[in-house]
């Protein structure tokens, strides 16, 4: 539970990543990790507080970077939604995380919010990298004292308090392979809000347009964003076609647990749930998928 | 925790506890009331200013990750006595202009945009205005300020 003021907080400010991570590990006076900040400041507009000491990590330059390597992608935990837009533009495999990273929240949010603070969020079920990142196959690294880690995001998610206990989440790594990707979002309104319900979608296809390989997740239907490989299945050996995708969702909406908000309600989460998973079939075809 | 940010041009220390907002910090400390704090949650924009050249919500940045940074406030858009900006004179002449709560981050944010994309569409203006909320005028004629903007520069 937070419970500081703001006149009470404490922020260190590391000169390296082994610094942060004695600060994150201490026993005594724990410290959580602080980047754009975005999410605990409006955390505390809606009185959750603050924590009694942060550690500044914005500024550790290994966090600061995007890497193409040998057939990955590296991103800094404290690289913001812009930055990693900006970096993909070319990159079409990795179009959903293009446009996850390119059309959450809006321009000022995603200059500041970092894809560290986007994947730590615990209390956030709506973030649009998450479900991006579960299909991309990404990695995440983590770093404490007895050393560097690395887990799957359905991995992490699964425990994610846990894994963050009094370790630090340093980067990103993601496999650059073939295929196409899709992310579609449904908000209230176009200003800017949380979304209802993301579908994220990566296919491989075969040379005659059939689906080889397919992998789907969801985010902010649910408590926690997760990949749907069920669904995913159901994709697998036919041409992409958003009508199908849009029926086969419906038929396993029992396997949703959708989660009631403020924003929308459990049952129209569902309801529109179908229609968003066409929308990125669609996405993905405008993208050079073969529909029949 | 001891700030340094140069505001308008004029480098600053403040005092402040390093999680305020950058916005709370220039309205209370420095008294630059132009920036509006409304929502405080990052939805309105009203708040925006230019943290090093990029335009970003006050309510949402803790001041400790402002130091040692620029920070551009509406104030500093165009002289007291002197002439409009373009972009406040695109949105006189179109009529834009309401209650004005929401114009300062609205400015902000359109002279941000325009740097970028100098000559927009009507699609471009509403993806970037995302951010921005006004109550009063329905939008269509900041829209139109600034696609004629664009189509004139």
């Amino acid at each position: 539970m937070r419970l500081a003021s703001v006149s009470n907080v404490r922020l260190v400010i590391p000169n390296t990543v082994g610094e942060a991570v004695d600060l994150i590990a201490s026993k005594d006076d724990p410290a959580l990790p602080l980047a754009g900040g975005t999410w605990v400041l409006r955390g505390a507009v809606r009185g959750d507080g603050f924590e009694p000491t942060y550690v500044l990590v914005s500024r550790l330059p290994e966090l600061q970077t995007i890497d193409w390597g040998e057939g990955f992608l590296s991103i800094g935990a404290a690289v913001t939604h812009q930055q990693l837009a900006d970096a993909l533009t070319k990159e079409s495999s990795l179009g959903g995380l293009f446009a996850a990273a390119g059309k959450s929240a809006n321009p000022a949010i995603r200059r500041v919010a970092t894809v560290g603070g986007n994947l730590a969020a615990t209390d956030f079920a709506a973030g649009d990298l998450v479900p991006a990142l579960i299909v991309a196959g990404a990695a995440i690294h983590l770093i404490d004292e007895q050393g560097k880690r690395t887990v799957t995001v359905s991995d992490f998610l699964a425990c994610r308090a846990e894994l963050l206990r009094g370790a630090l989440l340093t980067h990103v790594t993601i496999p650059l392979g073939t295929g196409i990707s899709a992310h579609e979002r449904l908000t209230l309104r176009h200003a800017g809000d949380y979304p209802v319900a993301i579908a994220d979608i990566h296919v491989e296809l075969g040379d005659d347009g059939i689906v080889k390989n397919a992998t789907v997740a969801i985010g902010s239907v649910e408590a926690v964003a997760r990949s749907w490989p069920t669904l995913a299945d159901r994709l697998i050996g036919s041409v992409l076609d958003s009508k199908i995708a849009e029926l086969a969702t419906r038929d396993l909406s029992d396997e949703v647990r959708p989660r009631d908000g403020v924003d929308a309600s459990s049952w129209y989460r569902l309801q529109v749930l179908p229609t968003v998973v066409s929308r990125a079939i669609r996405t993905l075809l405008h993208a050079g998928g073969h529909g029949c | 925790m001891l700030i340094q940010i140069t505001v308008n041009g004029e480098t600053r220390g403040v005092h402040a506890p390093p999680l305020m907002s950058l916005g709370r910090v220039l309205r209370e400390e420095f008294h630059l009331t132009g920036t509006k704090l409304v929502c405080g949650e990052g939805f309105c924009g009203s708040c925006q200013v230019f943290l090093d050249d990029e335009a970003v919500n006050s309510c949402l940045v803790p001041i400790a990750t402002a130091d040692g940074r620029q920070v551009r406030t509406i104030e500093s858009i165009a002289e007291p006595r002197g002439p409009l900006s373009p972009v406040q004179q695109a949105l006189k002449d179109a009529d834009a202009v309401q209650c004005g709560m929401c114009f300062p981050g609205m400015i902000v944010s359109i002279t941000s945009f325009l740097e970028n994309c100098p000559h927009p569409s009507r699609l471009d203006v509403q993806a970037a205005l995302v951010g921005n909320l006004c109550r009063c005028t329905g939008y269509e004629r900041i829209v139109d300020a600034v696609v004629m903007l664009g189509a004139e520069g």
